[in-house]
Order: C-alpha cells, then structure tokens, then sequence
C-alpha cells in the first residue's frame, strides 16, 4: 500500500486551485477554488464548454503551468512543474516533426529510462507502436501520417513511457467522426488491458459527452467564467465496455440524457435562467 | 517513354549542328583549336545520351536534356560569332576552342586557386556558423528574454561586410586572415540573427511537448530547439554563403596573390582574355557545385518538412 493511500489520499489531489490571469490590464480568473481527486487506476473525464477552464486545469496538472492559488498533490507530494511521473497527449503537435514515428516514441522514452541503450528503446517503441496498429509506419514522419495516426504515435508514446499517470487534452478532438470512435476504442482495449497489470490513472478532457461516458469511471463536468466544477458524476456501466452494445442500451440513453440537462442548466443558469434553445 | 520520345530531342539535334558548323571555313587570325569543342561536344552529348538511357522521372529528364540544349545552342553562337565569322572582337572574345585549351593547359594553377579560395571560404564560413548557431540558440532561448540582442544582431548585420576589408588589411598580418575575418562577419551575423528568430518562432506547444516529457537544459537546445529551428538556420547560411563567395572573390580581385578571383583579375590586367574567361567559367562552375551540394545537405537534414 502506497503511502498517500494509507494517510487517506487519492493518487491525484487538486485542491482549491484557483487562476487568474492578467491580460491586457484585465484580470480574469480562469479556475476558481477547483477541487477534486482521482484515485489510482481511475479514468476521470473533465468535461465543460470551451472557455470554462478544463485545458488550463490540465496545463497545471502537467505542470505547464502554475496555479494563483492551491495544489496539486500526486502521491501525497505537491507537484512542481512537469515530471515523468505524468505522460501527456495533447490534440496537435505532441510529437517532434524532425523525427520518425519511432525515434519520437524512442525518445519519450529515453527521459524516462536514461540507462537504457539505444537498441533497447527502439525495441520498446516498436511493440508499442506494433499495440496502436502503426507496424508499417514506424519509420514514417509525422507530416507523412494523417491526424489521427499522429494520435496514434502520441498515445504510443505516452503508454511507452510506462508512467502512471496519463493526461490527456481532447486528444481527439480534430479527428474525424469515424476515426475518432476507432481511437477510442483503441485506447479503452489500451487501458483496460487483460486485466493482469495495474491500471493507469487517467485524466481525459474532452467536450464529447459519448466520448466520456464511453471511456470514463467518473465525470468532472465544469462550468465557464470563471471555472469551477459544476458536478462529479459516476458512470455506472460495466467494463469492459463494448461502445455498440452500450449505445443501445436504455440505461445509456438516460444517463446520457441526465448529462445533457445538468450540462444545459449550467448554461441555462449563466444566462440568467432564460430560454435555451437547442 | 517511348525510345522516340527519349532519343528525338532538341539537345540531340543542337549537337549535330554543333557538330557541323565546326567544319566550316575559319576566319580568325589565331589558330581557333577545333578539336577542344568537338571532344567537349562528344563527351557532352556521351553524357546526355547516358542520362536519357536512365534518368526514369520524365521531369528531371527534361530538366537535364533542356540544359544540355542551351549548352550547345549557347557554343554554336560563340563558335560562329568568333571563329567562323569573327563578327566579335577576337582578343576580347575568344574562340571556345581556345578557352578550352586554355583551360586544359592551366588546370594545375586552377586546381590551386580553387583549393585556396575554397579553404578560405570554408574556414570562414564553417568558423561563423560553429559559434553563431550555438550563440543564437542560447540567445534566442534566453530571450525569449533578450530582445537587445535582437537589435544588435540586426544593426551589425546590416553593415555590408565588403567594408571591413580596408580595416581588416591594416589589422590583420596577411592577406589570408582578412579574407577568413570578412566571410566570418558576413557569415557570422545573418546566420545568427536567423538562428534567433528560429528560435524565437518556435511552436509554443513543441516546446511544451518537449517540457511535459522532462528534457534537460542541453537536450531542449540541441534536440529540440535546434532541429524545429533549422529550416530558418538554413536561410541565414544560404545567405552567409552566397554572401562569401561574392566577398571573396571581390577581396581577391583587390590584394591577395592566389585565388580565382586573383586569376581573373591578373590576367585581365595583362589583356589575356582567353584565361579572364576561363576564370569567370570556372568560377561559375564552383559556385554552382558548391550550392548543390549545399542543397543536398539542405533537403536531408530537413527531409521531415513537408
């Protein structure tokens, strides 16, 4: 048992983060008093509208940047600035254009592993780049794969990196409709394993209401100006889940209708309490 | 391609009238040296017929076939105009069979010059480009602070370096030094400025992949800084290098006692122009190599770029 977990600690501990931001002679407060937690092995999504703050949380989980006010404890220590205890994707320009599907993920992997000579690396990045379905492309550039294989290195490298953490900023969110269900069917297969090793713990933001109730155990939903969050809701299905089977299921429609209408009384209260139209 | 396609060609057909027109009467005084062009013309055309035989893309097989046409559209107008009817000035322009000769005759003492002016080109420019990269990368990454050294990098670079060669004479001990010292200030300052705003316009979020994966200091300037930085390091050296190449040349023609451009310079002083064109010839010829070369190096290490 791990030390933050005997003192009663979740593996990630955000605690009262507030965000101001200073632009133009204008103040702005982009988080405020966020608090939450995510316990080891968990798949917590942040969903919200653009503008209520979600990436901004991620940049300071990923220690990009730094919070006003409050912290952020990982395995009961307070983080400061980035670590390799965390792997990242973001939605662009994870990976470095100057190097080839392979050496991109060799090289996440060498900030991890810095004894391990070179060949060894590069037989890491070719089993996972072999898990995301890239074996043909190992030596390709970013530029010469589309968006979503470009994904596909991102999230091989992060796995690779064998952090027990993974974060991820709407991954998926310039993807293509029909690419975008395949990558989240690769990446629940990913994380949901043979269920032989330990889970990662998983935060996912994203504005896809299916996206996060397919992939996720708990929901931060957020609300904008300035961010706070709004609600935590659990996701009640069954692993693994299987994306078609799920979707037609009468429990999928209602929960994902309760999302929806907390999601709009959000907005509904922003504007005063006046009509929304949909 | 069909074989018709291949062989019926415009350079094919120059090279037979090149070819012909070398039988003519000749009118000039001087003993016009036939024989230089047409083994010039067969070993061009050998070379032509081999790259048509081989060259697969139909682009770059046009590209070749179209500069060997202008070559030989390019000697039967020099032929004519001199040798056959020395419509030209004959010691101002001189029979292509002559430059050739010429060229053959002298190709040790160019040999010489070209090992000279290039040593002193490399030196420099290699020199320049040695502490201005790394300088600019630091630079740039600490200014995302400094934006002073932005200035002054661009006021001094806006010097024209030709001006340093007087000041230079008097400083420094040979003639050797000053041309070294000049193509380093003219390589050193536009390869530096370039290498700053390459690092300046580095994508924010590549620098936040790279942080978020825990790089170390060295490793964010010489992995990551460096390579996404490159593609505008490269403007700088284009420029540095052109730059030299017309700097030096220029600086031979004033003091040194070798070099191409001393070549041109001594003979034309001495009013023979059949060696002043050989000069300039090959002159040309380097450069072109030179750039080439520099282009292959170019398109590898930025073969990632789309």
């Amino acid at each position: 048992m791990k030390f933050c977990e005997v003192i009663g600690l979740s593996k990630i501990e955000v605690q009262n983060l507030t965000v101001d931001y200073t632009e133009k002679n204008n103040r702005f407060t982009a988080l405020k008093d966020v608090t939450f937690s995510v316990e080891s092995g968990e798949f917590v999504s942040i969903i919200g509208s653009s503008g209520c703050g979600k990436s901004t949380l991620l940049s300071i989980l990923e220690g990009i940047n730094s919070p006003t006010q409050g912290n952020i404890l990982i395995d009961g220590k307070p983080i400061s600035g980035t670590g390799t205890d965390r792997g990242v994707v973001f939605q662009h320009y994870s990976l470095f254009p100057w190097m080839t599907a392979r050496k991109n993920v060799a090289f996440g992997v060498k900030q991890v592993k810095k004894d391990l000579p070179q060949s060894e690396r590069l037989k890491i990045a070719d089993e996972f780049l072999d898990k995301v379905g890239l074996e043909n492309f190992k030596n390709k550039y970013p530029s010469q794969l589309s968006g979503g294989m470009q994904q596909r290195v991102a999230i091989a490298r992060a796995l690779a990196m064998d952090t027990d953490i993974l974060l991820m900023d709407e991954p998926f969110g310039a993807i293509d409709a029909k690419n975008r269900t395949v990558l989240q069917e690769l990446l629940l297969k990913l994380w949901e394993g043979d269920g032989t090793q330990e889970k990662k713990t998983v935060v996912f933001v994203t504005h896809d209401i299916d996206e996060a109730i397919l992939l996720s155990d708990r929901i931060v939903m957020m609300s904008a100006s300035p961010g706070r969050v709004y609600r935590e809701i659990s996701v009640p299905f069954a692993r693994p889940r299987n994306r078609s089977e799920l979707v037609q299921t009468e429990e999928y429609s209602k929960f994902r209708n309760k999302l929806l209408s907390l999601f709009y009384s959000d907005i509904a209260d922003k504007i005063g309490g006046s009509e929304v139209v949909l | 391609m069909t074989l018709r396609k291949r062989f019926l060609r415009a350079a094919n057909l120059l090279f037979i009238v090149l070819l012909a027109i070398q039988f003519l009467p000749d009118r000039i005084s001087k003993e016009p040296k036939t024989g230089y062009v047409i083994w010039f013309a067969i070993g061009a055309e050998a070379l032509v017929l081999i790259a048509s035989a081989l060259i697969r893309k139909p682009q770059s097989l046009n590209l070749f076939l179209d500069i060997a046409g202008f070559l030989f559209g390019f000697l039967i107008i020099w032929t004519l105009a001199t040798a056959k009817f020395n419509l030209l000035k004959e010691t101002l322009f001189p029979a292509p069979g002559r430059v050739f000769a010429q060229f053959i005759e002298d190709i040790d003492k160019i040999l010489i010059n070209i090992r000279s002016s290039l040593g002193i080109i490399l030196q420099g420019f290699i020199m320049a480009s040695a502490i201005a990269i790394p300088l600019g990368l630091f630079l740039g990454w600490s200014a995302r602070i400094g934006s002073a050294a932005t200035y002054i990098s661009k006021f001094l670079s806006a010097i024209p370096p030709i001006v340093y060669i007087p000041y230079g004479i008097a400083l420094l001990p040979s003639f050797r030094s000053v041309s070294v010292f000049v193509i380093f200030i003219a390589t050193f300052w536009p390869v530096l400025a370039s290498t700053m705003s390459g690092v300046l316009n580095v994508e924010r979020k590549v620098i936040d992949s790279a942080k978020v994966l825990n790089v170390g200091r060295l490793s964010m300037l010489f992995s990551i800084i460096l390579p996404a930085a490159l593609p505008q390091i490269f403007i700088g050296l284009n420029q540095g290098l052109t730059v030299s190449f017309i700097l030096l040349t220029s600086a031979e023609m004033i003091g040194a006692r070798d070099g191409l451009g001393y070549y041109v310079k001594q003979y034309s002083d001495f009013g023979d122009y059949t060696r002043a064109i050989v000069g300039i010839l090959v002159i040309g010829i380097v450069v072109i190599a030179i750039s080439f070369l520099f282009n292959k190096l170019q398109r590898h290490l930025l073969r990632w770029k789309k």
